[in-house]
């Protein structure tokens, strides 16, 4: 069983704030699913292979050319706040 | 004239012929969807009045543009597609609010041939699940029987093709979220092979494995589809620039091919009984077809739910570390540190299920833990493909049963997410693969649920899955839809 402890820490390194209670049942489920998971250390594997998921014929390098957004006001819609057209964000340093 | 029973070629035929205008057709499945919707909860948007200016708008165009490939077909699409305007939640309490501010070009280029959005449907939260219980918009039922989930995660995408609310629908497909509801609803759905669509303006889950797919009554249907919206895109780099097949000629030409179709006996152990039978009739058509039937073996399919569950968590850890309350959607109340805005809001506005997953990837990608877990993984995927390679020098398709049981109770498999994951056994290995599959309605179970019959595919290897399908659809006759679909129920 993976510990309150070991939980916590994933959560903080995935910036994920859990309840009380959430805690203790991501402890189980978390715990359920890497069990399951194990069985690949069955599968002898050696270090060279590793998947090819892209199509061969695809090209991932392209010009890196910047073009203007048509939807600026789209954009800035969806922000939480926004003053002066840009994000607004709590204050984090107190001035003193 | 009713409408939500047609499919997109007999839609089209009607327009050619001048039956009808695309006002009354869309018109129509405006209706049904206020009228059903109700009971199934598949819609989260509809903007009727926007619908109907662009539905009058094509009535005035029927004389230039009823050529057009989709012209008037009314279309739903995943609420984790943009399109300009309309909300895209992806299911998802953090997304609630989030307007698109550009279109997704997939459905760019199916609104450009004619058709018209008449709704964005309800998924599993950021396309995670199996029966469209994660939703934070509540659960969508299934329309052949309501106490049961539609499948998932597109499960507002089959649920409203199949109710009749719309012709065909989009969905995204990362480990069998088009082919499972497809089959828990008795629609044809088709996950293409990785590359053939563009996922440019799709709510990224897991990049190495989503696809962009249809929903749909018939394999033309599929075809046309795919056909409008396949191709390369500049704004998607794993995107191929393999010309797309006219797919719905070739699926003609190529109808009367026999095809070898290769069965893992093993891999099949622990599926329904009723399921079970009706996938050897379906094999048994195909012989009468004068197709052959080999046994293969598939030796690390078995691993594919362990590998599945480490490579999409994984990424989707990396990919949804975007949503923390600064730029867009959910934002915490009275945070005092950045920190904290992020963690709460992520803590707050993200559903149970997604938490799991992005824990389970960042464990897997932590620091002691990569090599054991996401190497490996990937190690094992490489073999899971490797599989398929030697499998397909002996036989053209490798058929499955879509899902290993039919439509199953609300609230059945939420307590254990393995049970749960269980339900995409068939589906996960082709998506680690990145070839095509095609669910295929097959028959109804001992409840009158349908099933489904998974047809996989070559890389690329669609227009061969298309013809098969279709051939095999001939001889299958016409696929019953749920009595909602015809306005009752």
């Amino acid at each position: 069983m993976l510990s309150r402890d070991e939980v916590l820490k994933i959560a903080k390194l995935a910036r994920l704030t859990l309840t009380e209670e959430e805690i203790a049942f991501y402890q189980k489920q978390l715990t359920r699913v890497l069990g399951h998971i194990q069985d690949l250390n069955q599968v002898p594997t050696s270090n060279e292979t590793f998947v090819q998921h892209v199509p061969l014929d695809a090209e991932p390098f392209r010009e890196d050319k910047a073009e203007p957004f048509a939807n600026h006001e789209g954009l800035m819609g969806n922000a939480p706040a926004v003053e002066n057209n840009c994000f607004l964000l709590p204050t984090i340093v107190e001035h003193s | 004239m009713e409408f939500g029973t047609q499919t997109i070629e007999a839609l089209l035929s009607g327009y050619q012929k001048k039956e009808f205008k695309p006002s009354e057709v869309i018109g129509a499945y405006l209706e049904n969807i206020s009228a059903r919707d109700k009971k199934l909860n598949s819609f989260l948007q509809v903007r009727a009045e926007e619908t109907m200016a662009k539905a009058k708008a094509l009535d005035g165009k029927m004389g230039e543009a009823v050529n057009l490939p989709l012209f008037g077909i009314p279309i739903a699409v995943k609420d984790n597609f943009l399109v300009e305007g309309w909300q895209a939640t992806a299911g998802s309490k953090v997304l609630s609010g989030y307007v698109s501010p550009y279109t997704a070009t997939s459905v760019k280029k199916l609104q450009e041939m004619g058709a018209v959005i008449v709704g964005k449907v309800n998924c599993d939260e950021f396309a995670m699940g199996s029966s469209n219980e994660n939703s934070a918009y509540g659960p969508v039922r299934n329309p052949w029987d309501l106490e049961r989930v539609p499948g998932g995660s597109s499960g507002g995408s089959s649920a409203a093709v199949a109710a009749g609310l719309a012709a065909v629908s989009l969905g995204t497909d990362t480990g069998g979220s088009i082919r499972q509801p497809a089959s828990l609803c008795g629609l044809v759905g088709l996950k293409p092979s990785y590359g053939r669509v563009s996922r440019y303006g799709i709510v990224a889950y897991a990049s190495s494995l989503d696809q962009v797919g249809p929903f749909s009554k018939t394999v033309w249907d599929s075809a046309r589809v795919l056909e409008v919206m396949a191709g390369f895109d500049n704004r998607d780099a794993t995107t191929s620039k393999r010309p797309v097949p006219r797919y719905t000629e070739e699926l003609k030409s190529n109808s009367k091919r026999a095809f070898t179709l290769g069965i893992s006996r093993s891999w099949l152990e622990g599926v329904d009984p009723d399921v079970a039978k009706s996938f050897e009739a379906a094999l048994e058509a195909f012989k009468k077809l004068g197709g052959k039937i080999v046994e293969i073996d598939l030796p690390h399919t078995k691993y594919s739910l362990s590998t599945y569950y480490l490579i999409a968590p994984s990424e989707a850890s990396s990919n949804l570390a975007r949503y923390d309350g600064v730029h867009y959607g959910y934002r915490t109340q009275n945070a005092k540190s950045s920190e904290e805005l992020y963690s709460r809001s992520r803590g707050e506005g993200i559903g149970r299920e997604v938490k799991l997953r992005i824990m389970l990837g960042t464990y897997a990608l932590s620091a002691g833990y990569y090599d054991a877990f996401y190497l490996k993984a990937n190690q094992v995927r490489k073999k899971i493909q490797e599989d398929f390679e030697k499998a397909f020098t002996q036989c053209d398709f490798v058929a499955t049963p879509t899902s290993p049981s039919t439509a199953f109770k609300l609230g059945e498999k939420t307590d254990d997410p393995l049970k749960m994951y269980l339900s995409d056994i068939f589906t996960l290995p082709v998506n680690l693969a990145g070839l095509p599959g095609l669910s295929i309605p097959c028959g109804l179970d001992s409840k009158n649920l349908p099933i489904g019959l998974q047809l996989i595919g070559k890389p690329f290897g669609e227009s061969d899955l298309f013809a098969a399908a279709h051939s095999y659809e001939q001889v299958r006759g016409v696929f019953p839809l749920p009595s909602i679909a015809k306005g009752k129920g």
